[in-house]
């Protein structure tokens, strides 16, 4: 496998994202997009990463270490820590303040501009609270959660939002995914992912489901790429869940992961046998499901890096149902499971993660951004 | 010293520092010295790229004021780097037969590099031999031990075909020099090897071989070594230390590092009679060449740490696991080592995004480091739930309970006053705070009353065994389900789940009247659902209520005329209850 290469940036960021590329073409993505957070100033940066050179095979010999570092392109200052990042579309890039407040950048030559701004969309009794996470959906809705606990759904092209669910939530909203054009998921710091129906125009979700007993804080959420009913979370415990969503209370199995919280997950979005996720303890882990098929063999025990154990708890109602993806059928095949784990040491917390093709980026509380070539994913 | 360049130098040193810390925890002996070697070296390295940023950077930048700075920052590190490379020398990258001298000249030129640049012009020149720095040049590398530059460069030389040049030449060729003997001999042998050599220097030199180039007659004579020469030299040395090397280089080639000292101050000498004065950079190399290693320390701390104590703390750090440090305790109870290491840590603690690794340098700092992260965290402020999850998380690992219970507390008490009481709770029930909670509680309570709604169902319907932290909570969660039973029509389960709400004492005396209320309708209802025996249970219930307000000898909590009414209708109820109750279970059921 190919070295890995730090950059160090001077800001601690808190969200790294890939800009999407035209659904054509053939290129590997060239830039992202970093935010910082708890810094007298902080920032949006755009970074150019040259990946002419990345191939699918990729000897240690050729690989340098200068050729995977990014270099800035342009950025901008914002006001409060930057909680989320989101690009709409190719040209137009979303992004949460702990302010409460919203902003919509674009790119040009010049540089990173705003476009547009929802200000204090988030408050309290009068109080701005702190925008924690935002989703989109096609090209121009987004929905935006925040410490309030309120839902704000927003077209990027008007000022006034469309929709907002004031009681959404009793406690924080940490993250937030459309699950189908009419559906949005959240998990908040209580525990529970919750469905919203939008069409509908009551507030309540139309489903609350809990992670388990404790109520332990869930921090982010991805859905699966194809199935949109797979979903995986990571919480406070540092545990991965993977939930059916069309099915009862609680999660389809629990992995027991890092030894913190789990600041974000991600299935890869053309691979999705493969998941990633990144924690407060420092660490970086690739989840290779791709060994993993429907077996009818008896539980093994798991073994993960460093003789680990993976005891799952494991709430099924169900008979194993026969759709193709391995994440369903985890418990029966769980000892295929391959778990990398992708930076050499641990230090500070590793806040951010995003995967595009053949690349990872990840973005670390020790001001530095580490960008993972991961030529061998099948 | 935090600016956007000099962060970069903090973050990847403290990644070095963090791996140092680790391997001396699992590595001994040799094995242990290699390992801190490799670190120095990677703070070297990180020095010097830092060093070249920010002379690019002073390059680029237009405003006067910030260039001066950058080159007066540049001007600081040269001369860490240039301390640093001589003590890694002396105190870390100790060879096992003591000799020095290969790492010392590598270290002389890696910081003077004026000879090298001016035998790059001179190759490129038309003709060399004629480039008014050509001897200078020579000279230059001559003193560096560059012999095969030397050579390179006399062989450009017009004159090279004579007899003078060849035979310099062959002298120059034959010298022996360390690095390619040192498998092969021990010290001794190649001692006598190199005075072999320098006699044969001296012979020719005596016997007038280079009387008709008197430049050529300089070279040997600094072949041999004389003394009277390198006087003349010391201004191609710039230097009194690399004069010292080069002397070293001629005069003394298996000299160790215990005697370098006594050659040390004759050079010092060449360069005060001169008039040079003695900065404290020069200081601090005198103090290592005398092996006075706390002097170092202190004089860098006092000139080389107004900006930050970066270099001290590290330096002294890496000393220590080399063992080359006294352990002696200072005054104020923690060693050297420990001292510099909280100074730099508390520099960072006070950034406003370089306190985490502040933190991490406090770990380990054995003596005084945990009081220290505890004050840290007490006065930290916490902007946003995100923060407070993280310093919880550092407070944890640490097994700072206190400190964990205080976290939670500050973001419920946060929540509570903008009236998020449903996050507020979730604050409480994490730290597992009971007081809190229970009076969270009572205010959920007393809106309900006030309201007849209930707010945060969210939480309050999946609490799960959270709830039975307080007894409000439970008695709350409990009173929600029966709302929910009786508004699903289970008015069976409904009614012994409010039984044994009041038999269990859970709610608080003030709300009975509330419970009795919703027993009402149950009661009312034409169905007998609360049996005689559950019916004696609430009236036994109704009386103690009735004492107890009855006794209380204060006017303003007596009852009211209404509230007194209301309990009699209630006696009613219940009344009329029990006959239902009495009939139905006398009546024979006919099938």
């Amino acid at each position: 496998m190919a070295e890995l290469s730090p950059k160090f940036v001077s800001q601690k960021i808190s969200k790294i994202r890939w800009r999407p590329v035209q659904k054509q073409s053939l290129k590997a993505a060239e830039y992202f997009v970093t935010g910082s957070w708890d810094d007298d100033i902080n920032k949006v940066c755009l970074w150019r990463l040259d990946q002419s050179h990345v191939k699918e095979e990729i000897t240690l010999a050729d690989n340098q270490y200068g050729e995977l570092e990014p270099q800035k392109v342009c950025e901008i200052g914002q006001d409060g820590d930057v909680t989320d990042l989101c690009y709409v579309s190719i040209e137009n890039l979303v992004s949460t303040s702990s302010t409460g407040s919203v902003y919509l950048y674009r790119q040009n030559s010049q540089g990173i501009n705003v476009i547009n701004c929802w200000d204090r969309l988030h408050e309290f009794n009068g109080q701005s609270t702190p925008c924690t996470c935002v989703s989109s959906r096609g090209d121009d809705m987004i929905v935006t959660g925040g410490e309030d606990g309120r839902l704000a759904i927003l077209n990027i092209t008007q000022t006034k939002p469309v929709r907002i669910i004031e009681k959404a939530d009793s406690c924080t909203v940490n993250s937030v995914t459309f699950l189908t054009q009419s559906e949005i998921l959240t998990v908040n710091s209580f525990g529970q992912l919750k469905i919203f129906d939008i069409r509908v125009d009551k507030e309540e979700p139309t489903k609350i489901l809990s992670v388990n007993e404790d109520n332990t804080p869930l921090h982010c959420v991805d859905k699966h790429p194809g199935q949109p009913h797979i979903v995986a979370t990571g919480g406070q415990d540092g545990m991965l869940t993977i939930w059916d969503v069309r099915k009862d209370r609680f999660p389809m199995t629990l992995l027991e992961a890092h030894s913190a919280a789990m600041w974000e997950v991600k299935f890869h979005p053309s691979n999705p046998d493969h998941l990633f996720t990144c924690s407060e303890d420092g660490s970086l882990w690739h989840w290779d499901g791709s060994a993993m098929g429907i077996t009818q063999g008896s539980l093994l025990t798991g073994h993960g890096l460093g003789g680990s154990q993976f005891p799952s708890t494991h709430h099924q109602t169900d008979k194993i149902s026969s759709e193709a993806s391995p994440w369903i059928s985890i418990e029966s095949s769980r000892h295929k499971l391959e778990i990398n784990s992708l930076l050499p040491n641990k230090s500070l917390p590793v806040n951010s993660l995003d995967i595009q093709n053949y690349t990872l980026l990840c973005g670390t509380d020790s001001e530095t951004i580490y960008t993972v070539p991961l030529p061998n994913l099948r | 010293m935090h600016t956007s360049i000099t962060r970069k130098l903090v973050n990847e040193t403290h990644n070095v520092f963090v791996m140092l810390q680790g391997q001396v925890a699992s590595s001994t002996g040799s094995n242990l010295q290699s390992q801190m070697v490799m670190s120095s070296k990677q703070y070297r390295a990180i020095l010097k790229a830092c060093s070249m940023d920010l002379m690019h950077m002073a390059e680029t930048c237009e405003d006067e004021g910030e260039r001066e700075s950058f080159e007066d920052q540049i001007q600081i590190f040269e001369m860490i780097q240039l301390i640093w490379g001589f003590c890694q020398i002396l105190f870390i990258e100790v060879t096992p037969d003591g000799l020095l001298l290969n790492q010392l000249l590598d270290w002389i030129k890696w910081h003077f590099t004026d000879g090298k640049r001016l035998a790059v012009d001179i190759l490129h020149d038309e003709i060399p031999a004629e480039h008014p720095a050509y001897w200078e040049a020579i000279f230059r590398l001559l003193l560096q031990g560059e012999v095969d530059s030397v050579r390179k460069l006399l062989s450009l030389n017009t004159s090279n075909q004579n007899e003078a040049f060849l035979s310099v030449d062959e002298l120059l060729r034959k010298m022996p020099q360390w690095a390619h003997y040192h498998h092969a001999l021990s010290a001794a042998e190649f001692d006598m090897k190199w005075r072999h050599w320098r006699d044969e220097c001296q012979r020719r030199l005596e016997e007038g071989h280079y009387v008709a180039f008197p430049n050529l007659e300089t070279l040997v004579m600094v072949l041999c070594g004389d003394e009277n020469v390198f006087a003349e030299m010391k201004d191609m040395c710039g230097s009194w230390y690399h004069l010292l090397v080069s002397k070293m280089l001629y005069q003394n080639p298996t000299v160790r590092a215990p005697d370098l000292h006594h050659y040390a101050e004759a050079c010092m000498e060449e360069f005060t009679l001169s008039g040079t004065r003695m900065g404290e950079l020069d200081n601090i190399l005198l103090a290592a060449i005398q092996f006075d290693i706390h002097q170092v320390i202190k004089d860098s701390s006092a000139f080389l740490s107004t900006g930050s104590w970066w270099f001290v703390s590290h330096f002294t750090d890496l000393l220590h696991h080399c063992g080359q440090l006294d352990t002696q305790n200072l005054a104020y109870g923690s060693n050297l080592r420990e001292f510099l290491l909280l100074e730099y840590a508390s520099s960072l603690m006070s950034h406003k995004s370089l306190w985490q690794v502040g933190i991490d340098y406090l770990d380990y700092c054995s003596v005084f480091g945990r009081t220290y992260i505890t004050q840290f965290i007490n006065h930290m402020s916490l902007d946003n739930e995100k923060k407070a999850h993280k310093l919880l998380h550092i407070c944890e690992e640490r097994n700072m309970q206190e400190e964990v219970q205080t976290i939670c507390k500050v973001m419920g008490m946060k929540s509570l006053r903008r009236g998020k009481l449903g996050a507020a709770l979730s604050w409480f029930l994490r730290s597992r705070d009971v007081t809190a909670t229970s009076k969270l509680t009572e205010r959920l309570i007393m809106e309900y009353s006030k309201t007849g709604q209930f707010e945060y169902t969210d939480i309050l319907d999946n609490l799960g065994p959270a709830m039975f932290l307080s007894n409000r909570l439970t008695f709350l969660v409990k009173y929600r389900e029966f709302h929910k039973l009786y508004e699903s029509g289970e008015t069976n389960k409904a009614a012994s789940l409010l039984l044994s709400l009041l038999e269990a004492r859970l709610a608080p005396r003030t709300f009975w009247i509330t419970l009795f209320k919703d027993a009402t309708p149950l009661l009312e209802s034409k169905e007998v659902i609360f049996n005689s025996g559950q019916t004696y249970v609430l009236m036994h219930c109704l009386e103690e209520l009735r004492h107890e307000l009855d006794a209380k000898t204060d006017i303003s909590q007596k009852l009211t005329d209404m509230e007194k009414d209301k309990l009699d209708l209630l006696q009613l109820c219940l009344t009329r209850n029990l006959s239902k109750a009495i009939k139905a279970e006398g009546t024979v059921k006919t099938s």
